[in-house]
């Protein structure tokens, strides 16, 4: 891709970016630069028992576009026009090299698609996200725009600040729905281990993780562990179990601070969703 | 055990000897004392289709409609286009671009939705393309427009038992149903939520538009709680559905 042409792309990807931002930021004045409210900890217990860890949360470091080499967009773009490598530690901890472990015709099949990333000619080459699908389990975890934690007696809700996606994680112990049923977020249980919330999910479509093309397949089944470390950090690691595509279940980390408390704004993605073609190298 | 027994006939007695009283008091509320409207609810009506009285067509079930008096007072002008929205149903309602329908439609798309009450603020997730709404109930005001959001900006207040939900800040893409029923973005909805026994909600909406209607008008409907043991919300991914063919790799799909 030559320069000009990465820079009209990049100009094109950023205007989309502010299409979908939250009207939050300009209407709070610059919020995401307060500190969060001080919240106790040890954390109080609510009636049935959680820990109570309601609030705005978002990653670290968040970005969708590699778990092995996650660097932030902006780096993606220098790296691209600068042709200089970045290294950014891979998120991957298991296994220890901090790579997927793919089946050999699935590893080809990744770099396909990050190659089909690079230069889309089809539609289906977009990645998700940009066409505003519900990015699921576990990589709601990992991108940029925060999430709200709303709990009520046996469920603890996640609201994403984007997409409109949200899920209800049932506490009570009560069995996954039929296995035939594929759901876009998946099928959630989960239980609290001590400050720590265990969620199990199955039931997944399959779905692209990364930009470069990482993914799994439907027969994939998430473990999640969110420790809450303290009272402005939480830890999240997922492990994908998905013998379809992987030689061994792998497991990654992320880490998410607390966000100011602030009224979440309407995001509406897919309703200016521009035509795919404006994407397409022709 | 037999003393339990006792109690259990007393309250039954009780509440079928006063039953206006017994209902006041079995109404689930918070610890504030507030009405609690947690819970999965979901509409039983034709409203969908059309919130006026209409007889069935070929897959279109008819019914009551939900519109008080079932006459809407359009303007002259706007009536010729309701009529026209009608003709053209099948190209011009935003619901087949899989948009987020607007409010009150979202209530009663005729999918279940589940209300997540907190003191200061009330969380609606719609199974419909998984639709988020959040009602502010702190006592702040609706934020200086002009704002156009497709669901609108919702704040909430209570008057006794009765949650007034006051919305604002539409754009003038949705409709109010699949017959072509329409608004301007100077639409001004006020919902009233109000629990008439643990699993109903008599749900009360006035529509107010100056450049559409003559005067505000009502919508009346109730809505349903699920009782179901172990009822979730699923997911209707509208606009998801025609990338299925294409995302994400689906020639991995097992056999299902």
């Amino acid at each position: 891709m030559s320069t000009k042409n990465l820079i009209i792309a990049f100009g094109i990807g950023v205007a989309l970016l502010l299409t979908t931002v939250p009207l939050r930021a300009q209407g709070q004045g610059g919020a995401a630069n307060r500190p969060a409210a001080s919240k106790p900890w040890p954390p109080q217990k609510l009636s049935d028992g959680q820990p109570d860890v309601q609030g705005i949360w978002a990653a670290v470091n968040g970005g969708s576009t590699s778990l092995t080499n996650p660097i932030s967009g902006g780096e993606d773009f220098d790296r691209r026009v600068t042709g200089e490598n970045i290294r950014r530690p891979s998120r991957v901890i298991d296994p220890p090299d901090g790579l997927l472990p793919y089946q050999p015709w699935a590893a080809a099949r990744q770099k396909r698609e990050e190659s089909d990333y690079e230069h889309p000619t089809r539609p289906e080459h977009i990645d998700t996200q940009h066409r505003c699908l519900i990015s699921g389990i576990p990589r709601l975890y990992t991108i940029v725009p925060s999430f709200r934690i709303i709990q009520i007696p046996g469920s603890i809700v996640f609201v994403w600040d984007e997409y409109h996606a949200y899920r209800v994680i049932p506490l009570d112990g009560r069995p996954h729905i039929a296995s035939n049923v594929k759901l876009w977020m998946g099928d959630a249980r989960g239980h609290w281990e001590g400050n720590t919330l265990v969620v199990d999910t199955t039931n997944m479509r399959g779905a692209r993780l990364t930009y470069i093309g990482d993914f799994y397949s439907e027969n994939a089944h998430v473990t999640e562990r969110m420790t809450f470390v303290d009272a402005d950090n939480m830890t999240y690691q997922a492990t994908v179990d998905d013998p379809t595509v992987f030689t061994r279940p792998w497991t990654f980390k992320i880490g998410h601070r607390r966000r100011p408390d602030d009224e979440t704004w309407e995001s509406a993605c897919w309703e200016g969703n521009p035509d795919p073609d404006v994407w397409l190298k022709k | 055990m037999r003393g339990r027994f006792r109690s259990f006939v007393i309250l039954v007695t009780v509440m079928s000897v006063h039953p206006a009283v017994a209902g006041a008091q079995t109404i689930p509320r918070t610890a504030d004392g507030k009405p609690d409207l947690s819970g999965i609810w979901q509409t039983m009506n034709a409203a969908a289709w059309d919130i006026q009285d209409h007889a069935a067509q070929k897959g279109v079930p008819g019914g009551p409609g939900v519109v008080e008096g079932n006459e809407i007072p359009y303007k002259p002008e706007a009536l010729a286009q309701k009529k026209k929205n009608y003709e053209q149903r099948a190209t011009l309602d935003p619901e087949t671009k899989c948009f987020l329908p607007g409010v009150p439609r979202i209530t009663y798309m005729g999918f279940p939705f589940q209300i997540i009450q907190k003191p200061n603020e009330l969380t609606i997730l719609y199974e419909y393309v998984h639709t988020v709404r959040y009602i502010f109930a702190n006592g702040t005001p609706h934020p200086k427009g002009p704002i156009e959001w497709w669901l609108g900006d919702s704040r909430g207040r209570w008057e006794g038992d009765t949650l007034v939900v006051d919305v604002v800040h539409f754009n003038d893409q949705t409709w109010f149903d699949r017959a072509g029923n329409f608004h301007s973005d100077a639409l001004h909805v006020v919902e009233r939520y109000s629990l008439m026994d643990p699993d109903h909600i008599n749900y009360t909406v006035t529509i107010e538009d100056p450049q559409v209607f003559t005067r505000p008008w009502n919508m009346n409907m109730v809505l349903y709680r699920h009782k179901e043991k172990n009822f979730q919300l699923y997911e209707y991914e509208c606009y998801g559905f025609d990338f299925e063919k294409i995302y994400p790799y689906p020639d991995l799909g097992a056999a299902r």
